[in-house]
C-alpha cells in the first residue's frame, strides 16, 4: 500500500469510526492536563529554585588571608581557575582610595581593587582595552566621581599613579565593584581574598574542598572561608525531594493513562474485528493493519495532547505560573509515547489475529 | 491456472482431516462449483487457496508454481492483485460509501485512488449501481450489496475469483444477477471457484468438484 494511501486511510477511518477516537483523544488531553498542572507546577517551583541556586552570589566561595601570609599568587589562582568545577576564579588585594591624577582637584574619592588573574572574570570591558599590570579600568560611576569625561587619564594613590586604559561593568557577583576602579595587578603580586565561583550548586561544595586543598595555608585559622555550600545542599536536597515526587506523579499519570488508552484501542480492534478480517482478506499485510491501528491512536492523541496543553497553560496562566518550555515538550512526548506503547499490543493482535476465525464468525 | 496438489487440511492439531489428499487443477474460463454437505471444507477450500491458511499438507499452485509456502507479506500481495473475494455476506465496511469499498483492495495493491476510480465507476454502472457510489452499505439491499462485493472482487481484474456462498442471502433474481456476473467473469478467462450448498448453482457451474 501506498504511504499516501495508507495515511489517507489512516485519516478516513478515524473521522469515520470517531468514538475510540475522542476516547483516546480525551486520556492524552487528561495525562496532559493533569500532568501540566500537578508535576508541571512543581518542575515550575523546581526551576526557580534551580534559578537562584544558579545565580552567581549562591555560588561563589571566598577565602580570606587574614595572616596575610601571601597564599593567593597569580599561579593559586590560575590553578584554582583552571579546575572543571569552577567557572571562574579571581584575587582581590586590599582595597585602597585613589583620586584623579588627570584633573588638578584629583575629584572624588574612588575604591580601587588590584586584581591577582584573569581581570574579565570581574569585568566586561565596555571601551578601550584590558589592562597591562598596574593599568586601570574605572567604572561608569567612578569616572563620574573622578571628574573624567572619558576613561582615559590616570588615578592616583600618593604617588603611585594608575593610567586609565578602559572602561568597565562589573560582573556578577562583583557589582560593589561598579563604584570603583580595577587595577590589574604586577605578576608577583598577591591577594587578600580568593573569590571563587562554582560552575552550578551541586559542586560548590567540592570547588570548597578543592580549594582549600590548592591553598594549602600552614594553620586553618590563617584563612576564613564565606561559602554558600550549606545552602547550596539545602536546595539540592530539596529540588531532589520536589524532582522525585514529579517524576513519580508522572510516573503514575502516564503509566494510568497509557493502560486505559491500551484498553480503548483494544476494544476497539476487538469491536473490528471483521473490518480488520476483510483488510486481510483483501490483501492488506500484517504491516499495514499494524501501521493504520498505531497512526489511528497517534492522530487521536496528537489532537488530545494539544487540547490538554492549551486547556493546562490557559489554567497556569490563571495561577501565574509559568511551567518551564522543555517541560511542557517532555510532557508531549512522554504521553504520546505512552499512547503508542500502549496501542502497539492491541495492534498487534489487530494483525494476527487469523482473518477466516474473524470472517466466519458472525 | 490454479491447482492443489496433495492437499490436506486439520483445523486443530489431530483433528479432522479434510480433503484427503486432493490433487485437482481448476479450469479457467469457466464457473467452477465447489459442492459438498456441511463441514467437508467447501470454505475451508476457498480460503486454502486464497492463502488465508495453509495446508496441512499439499500445496497450493498458481501457473505452477506453489504458494503454500510464501511470507505473509508475499501471500497478502497476492491476494490483493490476483484474488477477488466474494463472501456470504457482502462484508462491507457501514462507515464507508460503496465507492470506497470498491476501491479498497487497490489500494493494498498499491494502486492510488485516482488510478482505480475511473475503473470503479465502470464497475458499478456494469452493475447497474452508478446512482449508489456516494451511499453506504446501510442504505442498499442485499443483492445491491452482493453486487458491489462482486465489484470490489472485480476492481484489480485478478485471474482468480473465490466466492463462499455468494448467493447464500440473496432471492432467486439476485441470485441470477450475480450468477450470471461470476459466469462472465469466468468467460473473460478468469479462474472461478464458487463454493455452495445450492443445486441451481451447481446446474450452472461448467466444472463441479465435490467434497
Amino acid at each position: 500500500m501506498k504511504p499516501k494511501m495508507l495515511l489517507h486511510e489512516v485519516w478516513v477511518s478515524t473521522r469515520t469510526r470517531i468514538v475510540p477516537a475522542l476516547m483516546v483523544a480525551v486520556l492524552c488531553a487528561s495525562m496532559c492536563v493533569t500532568t501540566l498542572l500537578t508535576v508541571g507546577r512543581t518542575a515550575s517551583a523546581e526551576a526557580d529554585m534551580m534559578a537562584r541556586m544558579e545565580q552567581a552570589g549562591s555560588l561563589e566561595l571566598v577565602v580570606s588571608d587574614i595572616k596575610k601570609n601571601d597564599l593567593f599568587s597569580a599561579s593559586v589562582v590560575s590553578v584554582v581557575a583552571a579546575l572543571d568545577v569552577v567557572e571562574r576564579a579571581v584575587g582581590f588585594t586590599t582595597a585602597r582610595d585613589v583620586r584623579s591624577g588627570t584633573l588638578p582637584d584629583g575629584g572624588t574619592q574612588v575604591p580601587a581593587w588590584g586584581v591577582v588573574g584573569d581581570i574579565s572574570a570581574v569585568v566586561t570591558l565596555t571601551a578601550g582595552r584590558f589592562p597591562l599590570p598596574g593599568e586601570a579600568l574605572v567604572s561608569a560611576a567612578a569616572m563620574s566621581s573622578l571628574g573624567h569625561d572619558h576613561p582615559t587619564g590616570y588615578a592616583m594613590q600618593g604617588a603611585q599613579e594608575y593610567p586609565i586604559v578602559g572602561a568597565f561593568s562589573a560582573r556578577e557577583p562583583f557589582t560593589n565593584m561598579a563604584t570603583g576602579i580595577v587595577i590589574a595587578a604586577q605578576p608577583d603580586a598577591t591577594a587578600s581574598t580568593l573569590h571563587v565561583i562554582a560552575r552550578n550548586a551541586a559542586s560548590v561544595a567540592i570547588v570548597q574542598q578543592l580549594t582549600l586543598a590548592i591553598v594549602a595555608a600552614p594553620k586553618l585559622e590563617d584563612i576564613t572561608v564565606k561559602s554558600a555550600a550549606a545552602l547550596a545542599t539545602l536546595q539540592g536536597e530539596i529540588v531532589n525531594d520536589l524532582g522525585l515526587f514529579g517524576r513519580q506523579l508522572l510516573l503514575l499519570v502516564l503509566g494510568a493513562g497509557a493502560i486505559l488508552t491500551g484498553v480503548v484501542v483494544l476494544a476497539d480492534v476487538l469491536l473490528r474485528r471483521s473490518d480488520l478480517g476483510r483488510r486481510r482478506a483483501l490483501g492488506a499485510t500484517r504491516q499495514t493493519l499494524i501501521t493504520l491501528v498505531m497512526l489511528r491512536t497517534l492522530i487521536a492523541a496528537l489532537s488530545g495532547v494539544a487540547l490538554g496543553v492549551v486547556a493546562s497553560l490557559t489554567r497556569l496562566a490563571t495561577w501565574n505560573v509559568s511551567v518551564p518550555l522543555p517541560f511542557i515538550a517532555g510532557t508531549v512526548i512522554l504521553t504520546l509515547l505512552a499512547a503508542l506503547i500502549a496501542a502497539i499490543g492491541p495492534a498487534v493482535i489487530a494483525a494476527t489475529r487469523d482473518p477466516v476465525t474473524v470472517l466466519r464468525t458472525p | 491456472m490454479l491447482a492443489v496438489n496433495g492437499l490436506t487440511f486439520a483445523y486443530r492439531k489431530g483433528g479432522e482431516e479434510l480433503f484427503g489428499g486432493l490433487t485437482r487443477e481448476f479450469t479457467a474460463g469457466v464457473l467452477t462449483a465447489l459442492t459438498g454437505a456441511s463441514g467437508r471444507g467447501k470454505s475451508t477450500l476457498l480460503y486454502l487457496l486464497g492463502l488465508l491458511l495453509r495446508p496441512g499438507t499439499g500445496q497450493v499452485l498458481i501457473d505452477g508454481v506453489s504458494v503454500s509456502g510464501l511470507a505473509d507479506e508475499e501471500c497478502s500481495r497476492i491476494r490483493a492483485s490476483s484474488i477477488g473475494f466474494v463472501f456470504q455476506d457482502a462484508v462491507l465496511d457501514p462507515s464507508r460509501t460503496i465507492l470506497d469499498a470498491v476501491i479498497e483492495p487497490a489500494l493494498y495493491a498499491g494502486h492510488t485512488i485516482a488510478e482505480v476510480k475511473p475503473r470503479a465507476l465502470e464497475l458499478l454502472a456494469e452493475f447497474g449501481l452508478a446512482h449508489r457510489g456516494a451511499h453506504r452499505p446501510g442504505q442498499i439491499s442485499g443483492g445491491q450489496a452482493q453486487r458491489v462485493a462482486l465489484c470490489r472482487a472485480l476492481v484489480t481484474d485478478p485471474s482468480i475469483i473465490l466466492a463462499d456462498e455468494p448467493t447464500g442471502n440473496l432471492d432467486m433474481e439476485n441470485s441470477e444477477i450475480v450468477l450470471a456476473a461470476l459466469s462472465a467473469a469466468a468467460r473473460q478467462g478468469r479462474t472461478v471457484l464458487v463454493a455452495t450448498h445450492n443445486a441451481y448453482v451447481v446446474e450452472r457451474a461448467a466444472d463441479v468438484v465435490r467434497l
